[in-house]
């Protein structure tokens, strides 16, 4: 996060009192191989979708906890973000993807022989929920079966 | 979720106190600004860095891991129309004008892009914008409540919503097109102070913020604020 001093007071205090569950415990899962002999996924929380597939929305109460299915070898120029809250910078991703969705990245270490392999599909959520149920119980659990179902050994989350 | 499957999950975080709270597996927290999650565009070896050090992660015995990547390189980056308002003298057009004279500069980022662009949400082909604004200027002035354009999967809220986002990513490829090494403040300062469309959304956020329709109301705060 940008230090909290130089955000603006609005942000600040909104990061502040962000209603972030606040867990005691912590699941685990430990690495069995290298990363070099594992499958990799990326999910993402910028809320990414293909065009032309349904937009996320934002007047959701308590958000958005959906997701989308991107194809790893969908062309860049057919992925669009609709999440587009005035609080976060979109330039960025205007000019490049990999800034919140390092697709180009992660080909290049498998290339390097970092990774040993990526999934078929990468998947998409909304960021900023405030109330994550939906994901906890119903959209969370369907992806990481379709993750498994895949042969996926570790997944790579990145947020905007 | 994913890790109580059976999956091993690493991730980068840009909100260290939330991170902290949620207490995920393995989390790099990063100082960058929101939307700029990989430090820095068009800099492979960065974002490599970056990624390095959160797969580094995958290498612990023991968590939940936070650790924390350490810049000085970030200004703050001001978004919001209440902010990056300059009372700017410019000599502001029309708006169909204004859109119109856009039109080359977006192209000319379509094509130093790869056709990519954050034009779309809306579903509106850009040849129809003219009439997209002509609808949002009568939206705000309380003429019309809705618009032929709507395709009927969209609320009222939503396709405002996803129109005025087609238009403000339209306005600011078309400026980076023509000035690539502007800086994010200088891009929304442009738009919230040097064009007619961000007077515009300043009023059309007004006018929804006022509204009963509570779906409405809460788009306005996305709209400009």
């Amino acid at each position: 996060m940008p230090k909290l001093e130089i955000l603006s007071e609005q942000q600040r205090t909104m990061l502040l009192n962000w209603p972030s569950p606040e867990n005691e415990d912590f699941p685990w899962t430990p690495m069995s191989k290298s990363l070099s002999d594992c499958k990799v996924a990326l999910v993402t929380t910028a809320g990414l979708h293909v065009r032309g597939d349904k937009p996320f929305t934002t007047a959701k109460n308590g958000g958005d906890a959906s997701f989308r299915v991107i194809s790893r070898l969908t062309d860049p120029a057919d992925i669009i973000q609709s999440h587009t809250s005035i609080g976060f910078d979109r330039t960025s991703i205007y000019k490049d993807i990999n800034i919140t969705f390092p697709i180009d990245r992660l080909n290049e270490l498998v290339a390097l022989g970092k990774i040993g392999s990526l999934s078929d599909y990468y998947y998409s959520f909304m960021g900023a929920l405030r109330n994550p149920a939906g994901l906890i119980d119903e959209y969370g659990p369907e992806v990481a079966k379709n993750l498994i179902a895949e042969g996926v050994d570790v997944v790579l989350l990145i947020p905007t | 979720m994913l890790e109580e499957a059976g999956l091993v999950t690493t991730s980068i975080s840009l909100v260290e106190e939330h991170a902290r709270k949620i207490k995920p597996p393995r989390i790099l927290s990063v100082p960058f600004n929101f939307g700029n999650t990989l430090g820095e565009v068009n800099n492979p070896s960065y974002q490599h860095e970056i990624l390095a050090a959160t797969f580094d992660l995958l290498d612990r015995s023991i968590g939940p891991v936070l650790e924390l990547f350490e810049t000085d390189k970030i200004e703050r980056v001001i978004l919001s129309r209440s902010e990056a308002m300059t009372g700017s003298e410019a000599d502001k057009k029309d708006l169909l004008v204004e859109l119109s004279d856009m039109k080359p500069n977006y192209e000319k980022w379509l094509e130093t892009n790869k056709g990519r662009t954050a034009v779309g949400l809306s579903s509106i082909d850009t040849e129809l914008f003219p009439a997209v604004l002509g609808f949002l200027k009568q939206y705000t002035a309380g003429e019309v409540a809705d618009s032929g354009l709507r395709p009927q999967q969209f609320s009222i809220g939503h396709f405002v919503r996803y129109c005025v986002d087609d238009l403000k990513s339209y306005y600011l490829e078309s400026r980076i097109a023509v000035k690539p090494d502007a800086s994010m403040n200088d891009l929304y300062q442009w738009l919230w102070s040097d064009t007619s469309l961000g007077d515009l959304l300043g009023e059309l956020a007004a006018v929804m913020d006022d509204s009963e329709d509570k779906e409405v109301k809460a788009i306005a705060y996305g709209i400009a604020r």
